[in-house]
């Protein structure tokens, strides 16, 4: 569905962002891509809907060249939320910027109507239907972008630092919205350096570093693997760390607080 | 885009020129600029742009400031049709637009060799008031992350369906609505983040505020000064009477 094909992009400071990046996006998975800061995950998204060409190799998106395609063609597939929420409100009211998207991609009125009201009853935004974006809250302007793409249904959401900014029971709102999508058969590619957010939805995880992909699997296998986690200067999970401080075989760590409940409560009751 | 932004950011380097004090870069780049102003002839106009070539190559920044003067070549073109049009030869029409690029250039050598902190001391030689140093340093020093929180805004736009590229001219202009206001909210929290963070460090608790660098002129310092207005005053005698 996405396709990288020994991509590298060579920044304009000359900077090597991507360095022969092959990897592919498949429908209904959720990846996670994680790294240090400057490891290419940005550039690597931007490279999913034409905002940045490669400077050798190939991207393919749903099979069509992104060269060849623009940036507006791309996007009505592959909907990027970006991580400063500032950097994208700028309507006189949060309903008119759920309207941006939709009337840019040439939606009818009534379509526009429907989807501006589902996207802000189901992100909780209905309230503020005729308030100034500038209003409100760090957590609700998030909302509020996150809103305005999926708006539009895109087959592929790109969520760049989604947690940021969130607190507890938004980011299991997020984690409710992200599981509804795959049961959709939706593709969600998140990124993000929330360790604790990302595990209990047992993602597909790429570790990039220095441009490149150091590792790209389970996040059962990933996150459980010192070397990977070292090198790329990650911190493991905390349930993770639980299991492996109770000796647990690696098919055992914990993938939520639930299970992790549940094991301790059965050897109390043991003992 | 980022090519632009490349061209309007200080990159530390080391070459002949960027070591100088920065009081001796404000010179040089004084003498080139008054060296443009006064160029009326071809001749003129066309030794002033190869010493301020010279002194770019020297600084390693010519590519740099290729990418300022090619940002600039196109209001000399509007200049030279300008004069052109109101009557002056095509000649003079020519040296008139050739000055604006020179003297583009010459003010461009200075901010491309001098850091806002070096910026920040020549200003408080000068005996300038504390807070409008402060003011006209951070400015400058904001202007690469506004250009920066440009090309975030348009690739954020451009992800949600925006074409800054179709359209009439009305229609474009209008289209600078979803970039324009992002990127003057963005400015006015960050200066006021910036102004509470400096409060908070107890930005203006003293009248005059000690600091930990002084200017002082070294030999090689000394030596250019000399030897630039030497140049320069030989330069301008040739420009009045050659």
């Amino acid at each position: 569905m996405i396709e990288f094909i020994n991509v590298s992009y060579i920044h304009p400071t000359g900077v090597k962002a991507l360095d022969d990046v092959t990897i592919q996006f498949r429908q209904g998975e959720v990846v996670a891509i994680v790294g240090a800061n400057g490891a290419g995950k940005t550039t690597l998204v931007k490279h999913m809907n034409g905002l940045l060409k490669p400077t050798k190799g190939t991207v393919k998106v749903f099979g069509y060249d992104t060269t060849q395609q623009t940036v507006a063609s791309l996007s009505r597939r592959v909907g990027i939320v970006f991580q400063n929420a500032d950097h994208q409100l700028f309507s006189d009211t949060v309903e008119h910027e759920v309207e941006f998207g939709l009337r840019n991609f040439g939606f009818s009125e009534d379509v526009v109507k429907q989807r501006v009201e589902w996207a802000l009853t189901f992100f909780g935004l209905k309230e503020y239907a005729n308030t100034s974006p500038m209003m409100l809250s760090g957590g609700e302007k998030k909302r509020l972008c996150l809103a305005a793409v999926l708006a539009w249904d895109p087959d592929v959401l790109v969520l760049d630092e989604p947690t940021v900014g969130q607190d507890l029971l938004h980011k299991e709102k997020l984690e409710q919205i992200i599981r509804l999508l795959l049961t959709q058969g939706k593709t969600v590619i998140l990124v993000s350096h929330d360790i604790e957010f990302l595990w209990p939805m047992q993602p597909r995880t790429v570790v990039m570093n220095r441009g490149k992909i150091v590792a790209d699997g389970p996040a059962s296998e990933v996150f459980t693997d010192d070397s990977i986690l070292s090198s790329s200067r990650l911190i493991k999970p905390q349930l993770v760390e639980l299991s492996q401080r109770l000796k647990l075989d690696s098919r055992e760590v914990f993938d939520n607080i639930f299970t992790a409940k549940r094991w301790i409560l059965s050897r109390v009751r043991c003992s | 885009m980022y090519w632009l932004a490349n061209a309007f950011i200080f990159r530390r380097r080391y070459s002949p020129i960027h070591v100088l004090d920065p009081r001796i870069k404000l010179l040089l780049s004084i003498e080139l600029f008054t060296l443009s102003l006064i160029s009326s002839t071809v001749i003129h106009i066309g030794i002033t742009l190869a010493v301020i070539f010279a002194v770019a190559a020297l600084a390693k920044i010519l590519e740099r400031m290729y990418r300022t003067l090619l940002f600039s070549a196109a209001f000399s073109i509007l200049i030279f049709v300008i004069n052109f049009l109101v009557g002056y030869s095509i000649i003079t029409s020519f040296v008139l637009a050739v000055r604006f690029v020179a003297i583009v250039g010459s003010t461009s050598l200075f901010f491309l060799t001098t850091s806002p902190d070096e910026l920040e001391y020549v200003m408080k030689w000068f005996r300038l008031p504390q807070d409008v140093v402060f003011a006209f340093v951070t400015a400058v020093r904001f202007v690469p992350v506004l250009m920066l929180d440009a090309i975030q805004i348009m690739d954020a736009q451009k992800s949600r369906g925006l074409e800054l590229e179709k359209g009439n001219f009305v229609n474009r202009i209008k289209k600078l609505a979803p970039i324009l206001i992002p990127l003057v909210v963005t400015a006015v929290i960050r200066s006021s983040e910036l102004a509470e963070a400096m409060e908070a460090r107890a930005y203006g608790a003293v009248k005059k505020p000690t600091s930990l660098y002084t200017l002082t002129l070294k030999r090689r310092d000394k030596v250019v000064g000399i030897l630039s207005v030497a140049f320069f005053a030989a330069l301008l005698i040739y420009f009045f009477t050659g």
